[in-house]
């Protein structure tokens, strides 16, 4: 399923993946901390929506993302 | 090497259902906040908990200090009603404690005072019991504004010293460090029972010392609570960070704050209305009941 960047707070459109917590291939459970997110003011860890297995990480460190835009694929 | 923020700046993604309820009562009753115009990092956490801090007299500043993310412009007439939806709103998000704020009104006659007695007088007619605390621009010192607003007993007048003097010049450029210690001073003139407040944000190039003179300034005009927070750059336009403070620091001020007597609110996150309820409450217990009205 498609990995999307969830609302991180009011009047946040867009925020910098400031660092991957896994990598492709890892087993990853739902809720577990995946990537944490950085804004202007705070950074904010995001969390897996499912558990699965980690593929396909589409956006770096550094890029920036917009809320609703997908970051990467979790599958079987 | 893309840019990390220190562990200790984390926030929880807030429930987003609790964030659009608030926000939705917000925008129904057309009211700005200066959680969303200073885009401030708390706002998920306290709009979640539907709490916010209400910003008056529109959403234009008449003053542009490179910290604040806040319009800065021509500002509109002053909207008459503000203070009755202000009051609903109170009463809506059940709030037991409210902070009002404003943008500065360098255009007017009485620099803004006559709404925040409105407000004033607007929370407590639909909100009975509910705690009220302001927290005002410098009204340029006037002294008749400052006392018309004293006189309406707010539970807490709050006003921001914000920085060190030394950065005025270069954060808070069109305010005046001495004007501001002298409105805390006269708030206590008028009415010596009521609790005063300040806040200052540090992690703008200030030096240890300079905090410490700063708290050595605000008690020697009877302030009671002070807030030290962290300062974050809202835009790669506003002033930058200069520092980042550590918890452990924080705590060191907190200690040495009440040393000085302030019932103290210090860390990374904290601004000048977080939590600011529980802050009164700690008031309450450590300067009595005969400092509150």
């Amino acid at each position: 399923m498609d990995f999307v960047l969830p609302e991180l707070g009011k009047g946040i459109d867009e925020a910098t993946i400031s660092f991957w917590m896994c990598e492709e291939g890892d087993k990853i459970n739902k809720g577990d901390d995946v990537i944490e997110m950085l804004t202007d003011k705070a950074t904010f860890n995001v969390p897996a929506p499912v558990s699965g297995v980690l593929k396909d990480i589409l956006v770096r460190e550094g890029e920036v993302v917009k809320v609703g835009q997908k970051i990467a694929e979790i599958g079987e | 090497m893309h840019r990390r923020l220190p562990v200790w700046l984390k926030k929880k993604i807030p429930d987003m259902k609790q964030v659009e309820e608030t926000r939705d009562i917000l925008k129904r009753l057309n009211l700005n906040t200066v959680c969303e115009n200073a885009k401030c990092p708390n706002i998920g956490e306290c709009f979640s908990r539907h709490t916010a801090t209400f910003m008056i007299l529109g959403d234009i500043c008449t003053r542009n200090c490179r910290f604040c993310a806040v319009k800065h412009g021509i500002p509109s007439s002053v909207d008459i009603n503000e203070s009755e939806r202000l009051g609903k709103a109170v009463s809506e998000l059940g709030l037991k404690y409210v902070v009002v704020t404003s943008v500065t009104r360098d255009d007017l006659k009485d620099y803004g005072a006559g709404q925040f007695v409105d407000v004033i007088n607007s929370v407590r007619r639909h909100n009975s019991g509910t705690k009220i605390e302001i927290l005002t621009p410098d009204f340029k010192g006037d002294e008749a504004c400052i006392t018309q607003v004293v006189q309406n007993k707010p539970d807490v007048f709050g006003h921001n010293i914000e920085t060190v003097p030394g950065l005025y010049e270069n954060v808070r450029q069109e305010a005046d460090y001495g004007m501001s210690l002298n409105l805390l001073k006269m708030i206590k003139k008028v009415n010596s029972k009521l609790v005063t407040k300040s806040g200052i944000m540090v992690g703008l190039g200030e030096t240890r010392e300079e905090v410490l003179g700063v708290m050595d300034d605000l008690r020697d005009v009877g302030c009671d609570l002070l807030t030290i927070g962290q300062y974050l750059s809202p835009s790669k336009n506003n002033t930058p960070v200069a520092e980042f403070i550590t918890p452990e620091m924080f705590a060191e001020y907190k200690k040495l704050a009440e040393d000085k007597g302030f019932v103290v609110a210090s860390g990374p996150f904290v601004r000048s209305s977080y939590k600011a309820n529980d802050l009164f409450a700690v008031a309450k217990q450590t300067l009595g009941n005969n400092l509150i009205n």
